[in-house]
């Protein structure tokens, strides 16, 4: 097994709202080789979305250490990571994070003209094409339904080829077969590029289809066996 | 990771510019470069006009004067510095056409005059322009000459040892330089006639003049030699320091116009930092998502702030098109004033331009874009963790800073500049306690009308609104205070401005002086005109004297080096005697006489002088100060004057300023009655003659053929057009102020169009129908605009008084109308301009403006 592109040891994240504080993640370790697909399954609200923050860098551990492509984030400011993410990390959000006043093509350049490869437009116009909106370059984010939101912020993970991408729930509002679809274009690129996938979802179609799959539940991750997953549910 | 991101920051400006904030920030750019560059363009450009026309006035850019012909060697030195040269000789003497004689004031030019201007010269059909003066064997005489002695053009009058052809009578001459030669008529001839008179000779009164004309680099390169000269006793005008007194109404409207653009600058500074705030909460989310991909905090900064500068330096190079424009529109109103052909406008103000608007940017719009700096990537996936606005003390500590330096910048005075900043700070200190004390005030006061009508629940309503938003409402209460105490400090300085200007040339100014009235013909000469005409000055006696000592040393060695050539010490002065102190006149130091000194017990009994050491035999006198101040006099010197062959020492006991502007009769040095009476004299008047009584001009000059009258209508009105032109310049400005005032208050109703959006929405789901959301805004707008014109009043009020007494030198006065006029207009100009700007959001369906389509 090649080294790990991602290994977290002994995470916790601790908030306080009011009064009280809250542990959503208790001590957990986790480590994803590079190439490897892992699904993060859990209930509303168990932390996932925490989780996925921490991982990428976006949010610091109240404790535990995390190391992304073998460099400790602790020991990096908020640029130092940033710096780390450019151009090899793609995000997926939740709630897609479309600039409302950037068409399509322009939200799925952003990235790119961040990294060394600015200029090159038709990568982002052909990650257009491979999520099914091509004809849509000129759209308003307000113009576009949810499930093609969501598409175009796919697009805008992958258009940079980043080493690394998370995804947050990437096929929560698509129906079954342009899911499929999206789910096929995720594990092509996984082959392909060697991109590594950590995914957290609801749909057990693409849980099933991960190299792994893991359960967030009271701060910890449990394994799953994914040819189980949603087997009995 | 490519480190400047030219291409991102390209792009996302022009997406940009769709939205309204970034196009009020524009537009704010727009006007602060366009007010200063117009203003400095215009201001450089009258600059030197005035000093061209000074020129003209002076008859060259430099001119000496001295009793001896000057040397090869000066003149090859001003040559090589890069001046043109013009000789001139000036001197008094007899002329006569057959038995009619009379001492009249030659001035000899020669072939390079003159150096500006042109004169008009009757030489047989009426009055042309020359650009030169009479030629060789020929003589110009002014109209007074010509009547006196009965010339016609072609006599041959006969000067000194020579006989000239009279070939014009001069109306107007183009200099006034050789003076008014005693007030004696003037003959002018060509300087190769000149030795042929015989009138040149050792020991005749005769001053040589040379006169330069030459760029302002000139006149620096020699300043060294006219140090020199002015010890020589060479008396030494140069054109930058005695420029004719058009004096203090030019001066306070430069200063207005000066004024006017840093007013506009400000506002144009308020309406960026309301918009800034706006684009950077708008660009939040952007960060924050640049963060996500990996822009460091570097990046993100120099992406913003490359936008910004880009439509910093779009809007510098438009305002300054549109400020180059506005100046030839201004120069347009004053070209009948100014000089044909000045020079072409300089490039400073264009940076000067450029820079006004980076500064602004960066100081009134900088602290808020740190704001995006600290954006975390965080915020992607936790929407509340924006990062907290800049404290206000930042923001207004960093925009003031800039303001200043811009005050520095163009005052060209430090202290003025902070003495400004920091009165305005703590103005706007005490403003905000007051803001918030009186919004609550008025909210509390709104919350208890009982009333159960339609209206005063729109008020209610609408103050409660107001009344959530406590924070951006009182920064939006002292946006609108800065904006309506600069727009109304403007209106109002022009409008006494003005006012002073009417009442310092009345319609009655004097039009005509009478000088050399003899004392038999006193009497008459006063009854013949006293009905006839409007206003008449006092009847001053005037005698003449030569200043002989002063502190019992020669004059030359008594005053300072560079004060030995001035015209006072070389010429008579025109000296007077009265018991009261003249009109216009005031006392700046020391006392007018008093009684004792005035009515003195006994001939040359000076034992009650007000002094404490009682000198006797030494006549009190009252001297004007800058001339005092040339010579290095202060209270308590002694002068001793020549008058008449005799000798008669003086003291000085008080110093006056006194109003050169006004068209009166002004004298340097004043003595108490007594004194003067036993010497030769005659009296001067001025008077203003209605139009339909310029026959009594013909009367006078028959019956007191003696008596001179100079009509001085022409430069009385020459100096009311530059005053009328100059207040439509003003006006002009004054409209690119309101103009600014205008765009603030359009941006930061922009600014907090979303949240109001929202809450119409919101208020629109609870079931308001548009007429009572519309009622509810409206009361809302009007409320902060009836506030904020009640503390711009008060500012307006209290910063007017201070420029009044401490720059324009104007008195100041209680406004009234302006506490009635600001917060009722106040009212309805955010009334309205808030009312249409709202419009379009009271027509959305709720779903729109509460974002529930769609990425909110
Ligand atoms: N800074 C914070 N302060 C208080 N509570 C927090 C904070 N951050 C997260 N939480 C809480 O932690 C829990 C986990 O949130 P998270 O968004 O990670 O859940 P999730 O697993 O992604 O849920 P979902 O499936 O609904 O997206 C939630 O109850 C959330 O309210
Ligand atoms: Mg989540």
């Amino acid at each position: 097994m090649s080294r790990p592109v991602l290994q977290a040891e002994k995470l916790t994240k601790t908030v306080t709202s009011g009064e009280r504080k809250l542990a959503i993640l208790n001590q957990l370790s986790l480590s994803v080789a590079a190439g490897e697909s892992v699904a993060i399954l859990g209930k509303s609200g168990a932390g996932k979305s925490t989780l996925l923050g921490l991982l990428a860098g976006l949010d610091t551990p109240s404790d535990g250490e995390l190391r992304l492509f073998g460099q400790p984030l602790s020991r990096l400011d908020e640029d130092g990571r940033a710096a780390l993410r450019a151009g090899r990390v793609g995000f997926v959000f939740q709630n897609f994070q479309l600039l409302p006043t950037l068409s399509a093509l322009e939200n799925v350049l952003l990235p790119l003209e961040l990294s060394p490869r600015a200029g090159e437009d038709h990568t982002a116009q052909a990650w257009l094409d491979k999520v099914g909106l091509g004809e849509r370059v000129d759209h308003l984010p307000k113009q576009l339904s949810g499930g093609e939101q969501q598409r175009v912020a796919i697009a805008r993970a992958f258009v940079t080829d980043p080493e690394l991408v998370f995804a947050d729930e990437p096929t929560g509002n698509l129906d079954p077969d342009t899911g499929a679809q999206i789910i096929d274009l995720l594990f092509t690129l996984n082959r392909e590029a060697g991109t590594t996938l950590i995914l957290v979802t609801h749909d057990h179609a693409l849980a099933r289809r991960c190299d792994r799959c893991l359960r967030l539940d009271q701060g910890q991750l449990l394994p799953l066996d994914p040819n189980t997953v949603g087997g009995g549910q | 990771m490519s480190d400047v991101p030219w291409r991102l920051a390209a792009r996302s400006l022009k997406r940009d510019l769709r939205s309204a904030d970034v196009r009020a920030l524009f537009v704010a750019l727009v006007l602060a470069v366009a007010a200063s560059t117009m203003i400095a363009f215009f201001l450089d450009r009258l600059e030197r006009g005035l000093e061209r026309q000074a020129g003209q006035m002076l008859g060259g850019d430099l001119v000496l004067e001295q009793r001896s012909p000057f040397s090869d060697e000066l003149r090859n030195t001003l040559q090589a510095a890069g001046f043109a040269l013009s000789d001139q000789v000036d001197l008094v003497s007899m002329i006569s056409l057959g038995e009619r004689f009379q001492p009249a004031s030659l001035k000899a030019v020669d072939d390079a005059y003159p150096h500006y201007g042109v004169s008009y010269v009757d030489v047989g059909n009426g009055a042309e322009p020359f650009e030169r003066g009479p030629l060789a064997g020929e003589a110009w005489v002014d109209p007074r000459l010509a009547q006196l002695i009965e010339i016609e053009l072609g006599d041959r009058v006969q000067v000194g040892q020579t006989e000239l052809t009279v070939s014009g009578i001069v109306e107007r001459e183009a200099d006034q330089s050789g003076g008014f030669g005693n007030f004696n008529p003037r003959l002018m001839l060509n300087t190769a006639d000149l030795e042929a008179t015989g009138l040149v000779q050792e020991g005749s009164r005769v001053e040589f003049e040379l006169l330069a004309a030459g760029p302002p680099q000139a006149l620096d390169q020699v300043q060294g030699l006219l140090a020199e000269l002015r010890r020589a006793g060479v008396d030494v005008r140069d054109v930058r320091v005695d420029r004719p007194q058009l004096g203090n109404a030019l001066q306070r409207a430069d200063r207005y116009l000066g004024l006017a653009g840093l007013a506009a600058v400000l506002l144009a500074g308020v309406a960026v930092a309301m918009s800034a705030r706006r684009y950077v909460e708008r660009h939040l989310d952007t960060a924050a998502l640049l963060r996500c991909f990996g822009a460091s905090q570097q990046q993100l900064m120099v992406l913003f702030s490359l936008q910004l500068i880009g439509l910093a330096l779009v809007a510098s190079v438009i305002g300054a098109l549109l400020g180059l424009a506005g100046q030839a529109i201004l120069l347009r109103l004053l070209v009948s004033f100014l000089p044909m052909t000045l020079p072409p406008p300089g490039v400073t103000p264009l940076w000067l331009g450029i820079l006004t608007a980076l500064a602004v940017l960066v100081g009134f719009a900088g602290p808020t874009l740190l704001r995006i700096k600290r954006v975390s990537a965080l915020k992607v996936l936790r929407r509340e963790l924006d990062p907290l606005p800049p404290s206000a003390w930042l923001v207004a500590g960093v925009a003031a800073s800039v303001f200043g330096g811009l005050l520095w910048l163009y005052s060209g005075s430090l202290p003025l500049a902070v003495a400004l900043l920091l009165s305005g700070g703590v103005l706007l200190t005490v403003l905000w306690g007051v803001s918030a004390l009186l919004l609550n005030g008025i909210l509390h006061g709104v919350k208890k009308l009982a009333g159960v009508g339609e209206w005063s629940q729109a008020l209610r309503l609408g103050a409660r609104q107001l009344a959530r938003r406590r924070q951006a409402g009182v920064g939006q209460l002292l946006a609108f205070s800065v904006t309506f105490f600069a727009m109304a400090m403007i209106v109002l300085v022009r409008g006494d401005l003005l006012s002073t200007w009417q009442s310092q040339l009345p319609d009655d100014t004097p039009n005509y002086f009478a000088i050399n009235i003899q004392p038999a013909e006193r009497d008459p000469f006063e009854q013949a005109v006293a009905p006839r005409v409007d206003t008449q000055s006092t009847l001053y006696p005037m005698v003449r004297g030569r200043i002989t000592a002063i502190n019992d040393q020669a004059p030359m060695e008594a005053v300072p080096e560079d004060a030995r050539g001035d015209g006072s010490l070389r010429r008579e002065l025109n000296l007077t005697w009265q018991a009261e102190l003249p009109e216009g006149n005031q006392v700046v130091a020391g006392e007018w006489f008093t009684r004792q000194q005035s009515v003195p017990a006994e001939p040359q009994g000076w034992l009650n002088a007000v002094d404490a050491t009682p000198q006797p035999d030494i006549v009190p006198i009252s001297m004007e100060e800058e001339l005092a101040s040339r010579l290095g006099l202060s209270l308590n010197d002694t002068l001793t004057f020549s008058i008449g062959g005799d000798e008669l020492t003086t003291r000085i006991t008080s110093l006056r300023s006194l109003n050169w502007d006004s068209f009166k009769p002004n004298f340097f040095v004043i003595f108490p009655p007594g004194v003067l009476e036993q010497f030769g004299h005659s009296y001067i008047t001025a008077f203003h003659l209605p139009d339909e009584e310029q026959g009594l001009i013909r009367q006078l000059v028959s019956d007191f053929p003696g008596v001179s009258l100079l009509n001085v209508d022409a430069i009385l009105g020459q100096v009311r057009d530059v005053l009328a032109q100059v207040t439509r310049a003003i006006e002009l400005v004054l409209m690119l102020v309101l103009l600014a005032g205008i765009s603030v208050l359009y941006a930061a109703l922009t600014a907090s169009q979303p949240i109001r959006a929202h809450e119409s929405g919101l208020l629109r789901v609870f079931g308001a129908g548009n007429r009572m959301i519309s009622r509810i805004q409206g009361a809302e707008y009007a409320l902060l605009g009836f506030t904020s014109g009640l503390m711009g009043a008060a500012l307006a009020e209290v910063a007017t008084a201070a420029l009044y007494i401490y720059w324009l030198d104007l008195t100041p006065r209680l406004h009234i109308t302006l506490w009635l006029a600001l917060p009722f207009g106040g009212a309805l100009l955010i009334g309205i301009i808030g009312h249409t700007l709202s419009r379009g959001l009271r027509r959305q369906a709720p779903a729109a403006s509460l974002g529930l389509l769609g990425e909110a």
